[in-house]
C-alpha cells in the first residue's frame, strides 16, 4: 500500500509542477495588470518637436490644475502605428494633420480635434562646425560642393513631418540628390538635432522649437528657415477614444492662453 | 518460502545483440566474463531496470522485476538492486555519508543516519564519512560506492568491473571483501569483468559471452575442464580449477596436502588450516604426461588419469588433453611432436606429473551443484 | 534618475526569470536526458531568437497581438487593454527573446551528469522526483544560475523589442535602457549619464556575484 500511496503523491506533485508555471503566469498577469494600470497618471502622446514645450505646458497644468499627465514623445508616424496597434494613450499631438486625420478615419479618435501650433525649421551648425547657416542655404550648397559636408542631419520623412519638411526644401535648393548619401536619418526630429548639436553631423534642419531652448541654442549658430519653402508645419491634436476626464482638461488647457503663450516662447505660431 | 534465486533471460537482435540465460543463487557468484563490448554492462543494467532489451524475463525471487510477455516492468528504484558501478557513480555533491543514506529510503527518516554510519564502518571509511567524492582515492570511492549498493539492502548486488580502477594490493583487498560479503550477505552476486584473475578468486560460476551472447555457462570447474574455449586460452592460459580440502599441513615442510575428486596433492602453503576448503588453479602448460611411470623425480605429485579428449586447435602449437582423474577432469598442454611419439589417444591411460610449486592456492569461492546456465 | 524605469526594468528581469526558469529546467533536462525525433529542429527552433533581430519579435509580436489582429482584440476583450504597448506584453516579449539564454545552459547543466549518476540514483531506490530533486538539480545549478544571470542581463539591455513593443511608456513600459535613449533625445546628458552608471553597475555586480556564488556552490567544477 505504502509505495503505492507514495507513488500517487508524486505523480501530483509533478503534475502540479507542471501546471505551476502556467498559474505563475496567471497570477504574474493578473497581479501586473492592477499595480500598472490603477495609479499610473494617464499618458498624452507628442511629436517629438515638442519635447521642451509641452514637457513645460504639462507642468504648469499641474501647477495650476493639480493633475498631472505623463508625456511620451516620438515621431508622430511611429505613434500613431503604435496607436492604431493599441497603445493606451489618452491624446495625440502631432506634428502635422495628416497622421490625426488617418486616425479620424480609422474611427479611433473622439472628433477631427484642432490645430494648436504652427511649426517652423532651422538650419543648424554646431560650434566648429565649417558650416555658414543662411535662410538660403547658400552655405550648405557652397559647402556640399566643396565636399565639406561629411554629415547632415534630418528627421526620417517617412514618420517625422519635420524630416518631410526638411527633405522639401533640400529639394526646393536642388540639394536632395547630392546630399542623400550624406544624410543622418533620426528616428524623431529630437534625435536629428541631437546628431546635429553634439557635433556628429555638421548640421542638420531641425524644428525651431528645439533650438529655442538656451542648453540647445549655445551649441551652435541657426537660421530661420521660410515658412513658404516648405508645406506648412500645421500641427494638429486629436483626443482619442480612451482620454480620461484629466486628459480632456488637459487638451482644453492646450488651448488656454497660459499654453498658447508658452508655444509662442518656444518658436511656435499659434492660430487665432 | 521465498525463492532467492535471480533468474535472467535476455534476447534481443540490436542494437546490443543479447542471448543469454541463467539463474544465480543466494550465496552464489556469478561472473560474467568476456572481452569489452561483449554486452556485460547491459546485461547487469537489465537487471537493475536500467536497460530494457526486447525480449526479456528476469525475476528475483518471488518478484517478476521485467518480463515483456505479459508487459512487467518495475522501475529501477522499485527493485531491491545494490548496483556498483565501474566508474562508482558517487553523487559528486554529497559527502560520503549522504551518498551512502541516499540509499536508505527505505528505512525511517530516524535510523537513516547511524545506518549510513555503520554502513561506512563495514567498509572501514568511518574517518572519510565526510569527504565529498573529489577528496577520496580511487579504492575509497569504490568502498563508498559498495557501501551504497549495501546500503539499499539488495536482494541482488551487482557488481560491474569492481576492480578495474584500483591498484594490485587494493584489489587483492577488495577481493577479500567480496569473498567475505558472499558468505554473510546471502543474495546472488553478479560480477562483471574482463579479467579472469577475478573469475578464478570469486566466482563460483561464469558466464562467458561473446558478443552478447553465451558462448558458455555453468559451475567455474566444469567450464575450466572444457578444452574447446581458445579465446579463453588467449586471455588467461588454460588450466584447471576445482576445490579441494586440505586434508594435512605439514607445517615443518611447508607443504599442505590437498584432497580432491581425482585423488591427493602436495602444494606449497602456508597459513591454511587444515580442513578449509580453497580453490586451486593448475594451468596447463605445467602438466606433464608419461607412458610409463617415472622414478627418481623430484614431483610429489603422480596421479593416474585416462585420455578422454585430444583437441587440436590449429590456431595455436600445444594440443590440449583432457584427462579424467578420479571423478575430476584436469587439462594438459602438449606439443604436437609428443601427441605422436607417445602416441596419445582416447582412452589411452597415462601417468599425470604436477609440479608443487605450480599449483596455485586461493581461500575458495562458492561452489554448488547450480548447473543452471 | 528614472527610478519609475529602473523599477520596470528589474520587475521585467525578475519576471522573465520567474516565468522562464521553471519553464527553462524542464525543457533543458528533457532536451538534455530524452531523445525522440525531431529533437535536432527543437533545438533549432529554441535557438532561433539568439540570432533572430529583436525587430523581427517586434513584428511578429505586433502582427499578432497588435489592436488590429483578432488575437489582440480578443486579447483586449478579455484583459481590458492590449498586450503591445503594456508590461505583460513586455514580459511576453522578453520571455520569448530569452528563451535559449534559459534553454541552452540549463541544458548543457544537465548534460554534464553523467548518465551513470542519474542511473545510481534510481538505483538507490529514489523516485524520478526524488532524484530531479536531489541529485540532479543539484548538479545542475551552475546550468541554472547561469541562465538566470543571463536571462536578468539580457533583459537589462534589451532595447529594440522593448521600444517597439512597448511604446516607450512611463512606469509601465519605459525600462531603463529606453529611458536612457529618451533623455538622450531630451538634450538630458546628464540623467542619461546617471542611468547609464546605473545599468553599468547593476551588470557588473550581477556577474561579480554570480561568479562568487557559483565558486561557493560548485567548488568541484572550478
Amino acid at each position: 500500500m505504502r509505495p503505492i500511496l507514495r507513488d500517487a503523491a508524486f505523480t501530483i506533485s509533478r503534475r502540479l509542477s507542471k501546471y505551476s508555471s502556467l498559474a505563475l503566469i496567471a497570477v504574474w498577469l493578473l497581479g501586473l495588470q492592477d499595480v500598472s494600470l490603477a495609479q499610473r497618471a494617464p499618458t498624452v502622446a507628442a511629436a517629438a518637436n515638442l519635447n521642451f514645450a509641452l514637457t513645460e505646458i504639462a507642468k504648469q497644468f499641474e501647477r495650476d490644475r493639480g493633475m498631472r499627465v505623463d508625456v511620451v514623445f516620438g515621431s508622430s508616424g511611429t505613434l500613431t502605428r503604435q496607436i492604431r496597434d493599441g497603445a493606451p494613450f489618452g491624446m495625440f499631438l502631432a506634428a502635422d494633420e495628416e497622421f490625426p486625420n488617418q486616425l479620424t478615419s480609422a474611427g479611433l479618435t473622439r472628433d477631427a480635434g484642432v490645430v494648436y501650433a504652427i511649426g517652423r525649421l532651422v538650419i543648424f551648425a554646431p560650434t566648429g562646425s565649417p558650416l555658414m547657416v543662411d535662410e538660403r542655404l547658400d552655405g550648405l550648397s557652397r559647402l556640399l560642393r566643396a565636399g565639406g559636408v561629411t554629415r547632415f542631419a534630418i528627421a526620417n520623412p517617412d514618420v517625422a513631418p519635420y524630416g518631410r519638411a526638411a527633405e522639401a526644401v533640400l529639394r526646393k535648393h536642388g540639394l536632395w540628390d547630392a546630399i542623400r548619401s550624406r544624410l543622418v536619418v533620426g528616428d524623431t526630429i529630437a534625435q536629428a538635432a541631437q546628431f546635429s548639436t553634439t557635433g556628429n553631423a555638421v548640421g542638420g534642419l531641425i524644428a525651431y522649437s528645439l533650438v529655442k531652448e538656451p542648453g540647445v541654442a549655445d551649441r551652435g549658430r541657426y537660421a530661420l528657415i521660410p515658412e513658404t519653402d516648405h508645406a506648412p508645419l500645421r500641427q494638429r491634436m486629436v483626443l482619442l477614444k480612451r482620454a480620461t476626464p484629466v486628459v480632456e482638461q488637459f487638451y482644453a488647457y492646450m488651448q488656454g492662453a497660459a499654453a498658447r503663450t508658452a508655444l509662442i516662447r518656444n518658436g511656435y505660431q499659434v492660430p487665432q | 518460502m521465498r525463492d532467492p534465486a535471480l533468474s535472467v533471460s535476455l534476447r534481443q537482435s540490436g542494437p546490443i545483440p543479447l542471448d543469454v540465460e541463467f539463474t544465480c543463487h543466494s550465496g552464489e557468484v556469478l561472473a560474467i566474463f568476456g572481452p569489452s563490448g561483449s554486452g556485460k554492462t547491459t546485461i547487469l543494467r537489465s537487471i537493475a531496470g536500467l536497460y530494457r532489451p526486447s525480449h526479456a524475463s528476469i525475476r528475483s525471487g518471488a518478484e517478476t522485476w521485467t518480463d515483456t510477455d505479459t508487459r512487467t516492468f518495475i522501475p529501477p528504484h522499485r527493485r531491491a538492486v545494490g548496483l556498483v558501478f565501474q566508474e562508482y557513480a558517487l553523487f559528486p555533491h554529497l559527502t560520503a555519508l549522504g551518498n551512502v543514506m541516499t540509499a536508505l529510503g527505505h528505512r525511517p527518516r530516524a535510523e537513516r543516519h547511524s545506518r549510513a554510519e555503520a554502513m561506512l564502518n563495514l567498509v572501514r571509511l568511518a574517518p572519510q564519512a565526510s569527504k565529498r567524492p573529489r577528496d577520496l582515492s580511487g579504492g575509497e570511492r569504490q568502498r563508498v560506492a559498495l557501501a551504497r549498493a549495501l546500503a539499499r539492502e539488495p536482494a541482488v548486488l551487482l557488481l560491474d568491473e569492481p576492480f578495474s580502477a584500483v591498484d594490485r594490493s587494493g584489489r587483492r583487498r577488495l577481493q577479500n571483501e567480496i569473498e567475505g560479503l558472499r558468505r554473510t550477505l546471502h543474495v546472488p552476486l553478479v560480477l562483471v569483468t574482463h579479467d579472469f584473475e577475478d573469475v578464478v578468486r570469486l566466482a563460483s560460476h561464469v558466464l562467458m559471452l561473446q558478443h552478447g551472447r553465451a558462448v558458455a555457462c555453468g559451475p567455474i570447474s566444469t567450464l575450466m575442464s572444457r578444452p574447446d574455449l581458445p579465446w579463453l586460452r588467449e586471455a588467461v592460459g588454460l588450466g584447471s580449477v576445482f576445490d579441494a580440502t586440505v586434508t594435512r599441513v605439514h607445517a615443518d615442510r611447508g607443504l599442505v596436502e590437498l584432497t580432491f575428486g581425482g585423488g591427493m596433492l602436495l602444494a606449497p602453503a602456508r597459513n591454511i588450516a587444515a580442513n578449509t576448503v580453497v580453490r586451486v588453479r593448475i594451468p596447463a602448460r605445467e602438466i606433464v604426461l608419461a607412458t610409463s611411470a617415472p622414478t627418481g623425480l623430484s614431483l610429489h605429485n603422480v596421479l593416474a588419469g585416462a585420455v578422454m579428449a585430444v583437441h587440436i586447435d590449429t590456431a595455436f602449437e600445444g594440443v590440449i588433453v583432457q584427462l579424467a582423474v578420479g571423478n575430476s577432469v584436469l587439462l594438459a598442454e602438449v606439443t604436437r611432436d609428443a601427441i605422436g611419439r607417445l602416441g596419445i589417444g582416447v582412452g589411452q591411460r597415462l601417468h599425470v606429473l604436477i609440479k608443487s610449486v605450480s599449483i596455485e592456492l586461493q581461500a575458495s569461492a562458492a561452489n554448488s551443484a547450480n548447473e543452471g546456465c | 534618475m528614472d527610478w519609475a524605469a529602473l523599477r520596470v526594468s528589474l520587475w521585467l528581469g525578475a519576471g522573465t526569470i520567474a516565468i522562464l526558469l521553471p519553464l527553462g529546467v524542464w525543457f533543458g533536462r528533457l532536451l538534455a536526458v530524452r531523445e525522440f525525433k525531431g529533437k535536432l529542429l527543437v533545438e533549432a527552433l529554441v535557438t532561433v531568437p539568439i540570432v533572430l533581430p529583436p525587430t523581427v519579435l517586434g513584428f511578429y509580436l505586433l502582427v499578432t497581438f497588435g489592436a488590429r489582429s483578432p488575437l489582440g482584440q480578443a486579447f483586449e476583450a478579455l484583459v481590458g487593454h492590449s498586450l503591445p504597448f503594456s508590461f505583460q506584453g513586455l514580459l511576453f516579449a522578453s520571455v520569448i527573446a530569452n528563451v535559449p539564454f534559459v534553454v541552452q545552459p540549463i541544458q548543457r547543466g544537465f548534460e554534464a551528469i553523467p548518465s551513470d549518476v542519474r542511473d545510481a540514483a534510481a538505483s538507490c531506490g529514489l523516485t524520478p522526483w526524488q532524484r530531479f530533486a536531489r541529485i540532479e538539480l543539484p548538479l545542475a545549478w551552475p546550468g541554472v544560475l547561469t541562465a538566470a544571470v543571463l536571462t536578468f542581463a539580457h533583459t537589462l539591455g534589451e532595447f529594440g523589442v522593448v521600444l517597439m513593443v512597448g511604446g516607450n511608456l512611463p512606469g509601465q513600459t519605459r525600462t531603463l535602457s529606453v529611458a536612457i535613449y529618451d533623455r538622450m533625445q531630451a538634450f538630458d546628458d546628464r540623467s542619461a549619464g546617471v542611468m547609464a552608471a546605473t545599468l553599468l553597475t547593476i551588470s557588473v555586480v550581477t556577474l561579480m556575484a554570480t561568479t562568487a556564488l557559483s565558486r561557493r556552490v560548485n567548488p568541484h567544477r572550478a
